[in-house]
């Protein structure tokens, strides 16, 4: 791989990783509210088929074998009703014919009730004809049952049997057909309703199957990306904590140098007069600050990691923090011949936070904009008051001048340890940790860190804080009443 | 012998002085009609166009002297079991005659060709009914209040059961059951 495609594949790297450790983060319930998701799907799919296959059997029931038991009903107390009228033949005890011709009037009046109910309940044109054809050969019969019945209580039995060869027999024969042929729709509405249910079965253990298996295949991809997501995490923080000593372990060794050079000087006795003592103090003194400031910002970064950093709000006025944030850059500014412009509206309300956090957050930004700030050696830092939809903020902002950050890039320099490899290969020293603590401590105190940035041109680092809602006398002007918050 | 004979005699004379009383008895109490007792309707089936009777008509029609109604539907007599105080009443009442010359003139009518209808008998009251109900010829009798919406009343002599003139009543002494 040549040198210019390198960054390249090390960008397009990060970036897929960065998308699997941001699936990785939030992995549990990512995958949790998917697979429920499709659970949730899956039941309401399946239960929606379950009741309209439930209300399939039920409607068929109702329909068919109800109806079917309800024919079967009809054709017994018709044949019930012919049957009483014969056996009133068989006797001359005019008692036992009364009886019978009860009986079968017995048995009629539930087949005509019967076949009104039938009728009520038809709904299809065939079903409707086939009633009422029923319903008119019914009654065409019991004419000539009545008939029948009257001669055999009468005594005339010839003439009886006669009547029903001629009239009985033929009605009844209609009757029975029509009978049938109810019977036969029944049977035919059952036969399509079995079938919708069987169709409708099948499609839920389709649809099942098919959900289910969706949901493994989705469920397998998602542990997959997971533990991958997990393991190029591990792989990326191992890979930052070895260039976090190793950044650490540079920026000790150029003034452990120069303080090990100063006083191997001082031993040799290559060092003579008081001034020059005095200067070689000084280096060691400088020396030694810088390896202290390093190490501080590295223990607050992991006390802020440990939460267990405490901060006191006050109400503070903001060109106070500002200043104060100046005075403890001023030097390094001057050192690295920058020049600072600075510009805060007047009568700007107080905000409330911490004014030794807030001082390092601007320090930071300052030192960040100093260290990036390119050959135009300028840094301008503004404080002013923006209003939105029902919120008012004072921002701060730190511009510079320098060489900006890629696009790429902006999504991870939050990120600790994160060190931009084109800084790294610029011989840029840092620990990574500037720009992550400085969000940190801009979060704790209700407020928010922004960037914006263009490749070539500079960046502008912009600290937004709420304003005190109630104005209170900042700082130095009367004791407050502090607030002790957990920093988030 | 004579001791004999006019022990005889005597014996007839009491059981003939007995019968007749008790058949002056029985004539008196229905020359007299009393309005406490029941009266016996005459019921006929719902088809039957007929609507009144006079009470010689009603009297050939349960004798069997007449075969037809008016529409041509032959005639069926439905009578209760004997003993029964409805039938009784009819016997008396309509045919004007005891129960034994009832059934003696049945016997001869058939025999002769005389009657043409030989009458059906049923047990209960709800038979006679359900049998006027299921035959369109059929003509029976039961107390009024058995009648109901199944079988027709007709008029006898232009009375209907519930008015005072009407004559044919079951006498209480005998229609308790």
């Amino acid at each position: 791989m040549s040198a210019p495609e390198q960054p390249a594949a090390n960008s397009a790297s990060r970036s897929r990783s960065g998308a699997l450790s941001a699936v990785a983060r939030y992995n549990y319930a990512l995958l949790l509210l998917l697979v429920f998701s499709v659970e949730v799907g899956v039941s309401i799919f399946v239960i929606r088929d379950m009741r309209a296959a439930s209300v399939e059997a039920q409607q068929m029931y109702a329909r068919s074998v109800l109806g079917l038991r309800q024919i079967g009903e009809l054709q017994y107390q018709a044949q019930e009703t012919r049957r009483s009228t014969l056996y009133a033949l068989t006797t001359n005890d005019s008692n036992l014919q009364v009886e019978y011709a009860d009986q079968s009037r017995e048995a009629d009046r539930r087949v005509t009730d019967g076949i009104t109910a039938y009728l009520q309940q038809a709904r299809r044109p065939n079903e409707i004809e086939v009633g009422q054809r029923l319903q008119h050969h019914w009654f065409d019969y019991l004419k000539v049952r009545d008939e029948v019945l009257a001669s055999i209580l009468e005594g005339s039995i010839k003439e009886a049997v006669d009547l029903d060869l001629s009239g009985g027999v033929p009605s009844f024969e209609r009757v029975r057909q029509d009978l049938d042929e109810i019977k036969r729709l029944y049977d035919e509405q059952a036969s399509a309703q079995l079938a919708r249910v069987g169709a409708s079965s099948r499609r839920s253990v389709s649809r099942l199957i098919g959900v289910v298996c969706f949901t493994l295949l989705f469920a397998t991809f998602s542990v997959w990306a997971i533990q991958r997501g997990r393991m190029l995490a591990a792989v990326q923080l191992a890979k930052l904590q070895m260039d976090f000593v190793a950044s650490v372990s540079h920026e000790l060794r150029t003034p452990l140098a120069v303080i090990r050079s100063a006083a191997e000087n001082i031993a040799d006795g290559v060092v003579g007069g008081k001034d020059q003592l005095a200067k070689y103090g000084s280096v060691i003194r400088n020396q030694s600050l810088q390896i202290t400031d390093l190490v501080n910002q590295i223990l607050r970064y992991a006390s802020t990691r440990d939460r267990k950093q405490q901060y006191t709000l006050k109400p503070l006025d903001v060109t106070a923090i500002i200043n104060s944030a100046l005075e403890n850059t001023a030097e390094l500014a001057r050192g690295a011949g920058f020049s600072i412009e600075t510009h805060v509206e007047p009568d700007l309300p107080s905000v409330m936070g911490d004014s030794a956090a807030l001082s390092q957050c601007l320090q930071n930004l300052v030192g960040n904009a100093v260290k990036y700030g390119g050959p135009a050696r300028w840094v301008g830092i503004r404080a002013f008051l923006k209003e939105g939809q029902g919120s008012r903020e004072i921002a701060i902002s730190v511009q510079d001048r320098g060489i900006g950050i890629e696009k790429s890039e902006l999504l991870h320099i939050f990120e600790p340890f994160y060190r931009s490899p084109a800084v790294s290969a610029a011989q840029i020293h840092g620990t990574g940790l500037g720009l992550p603590l400085a969000k940190s401590i801009a979060e704790a105190m209700g407020g928010r860190l922004a960037v914006q940035s263009k490749l070539g041109s500079g960046s502008v680092f912009t600290l937004f804080l709420p304003v005190l809602i109630k104005p209170e006398r900042p700082v130095g002007q009367e004791v407050p009443r502090g607030a002790t918050v957990a920093q988030k | 012998m004579l001791r004999s004979l006019d022990r005889l005699l005597i014996v007839v004379v009491v059981v003939g002085w007995l019968l007749g009383w008790g058949n002056h008895a029985a004539r008196a109490s229905v020359d007299q009609p009393n309005s406490s007792q029941e009266p016996l309707a005459i019921i006929v089936n719902t088809s039957n166009p007929v609507d009144d009777l006079s009470q010689p008509e009603l009297r050939r029609i349960f004798l069997g002297e007449r075969s037809h109604w008016p529409n041509a539907r032959r005639i069926t007599l439905v009578m209760m079991e004997p003993g029964q105080p409805e039938r009784k009443a009819l016997v008396t009442e309509v045919c004007q005659m005891n129960e034994s010359d009832f059934g003696r003139h049945f016997l001869q009518g058939v025999f002769t060709g005389e009657v043409f209808v030989s009458p059906k008998t049923l047990a209960s009251p709800v038979g006679v009914r359900k049998f006027v109900f299921n035959v369109p010829g059929a003509i029976g009798y039961l107390r009024a209040s058995d009648v109901d919406s199944s079988v027709k009343v007709v008029r006898v002599g232009g009375h209907l059961p519930g008015d005072k003139e009407y004559s044919l009543r079951i006498q209480p002494s005998r229609a308790s059951k």
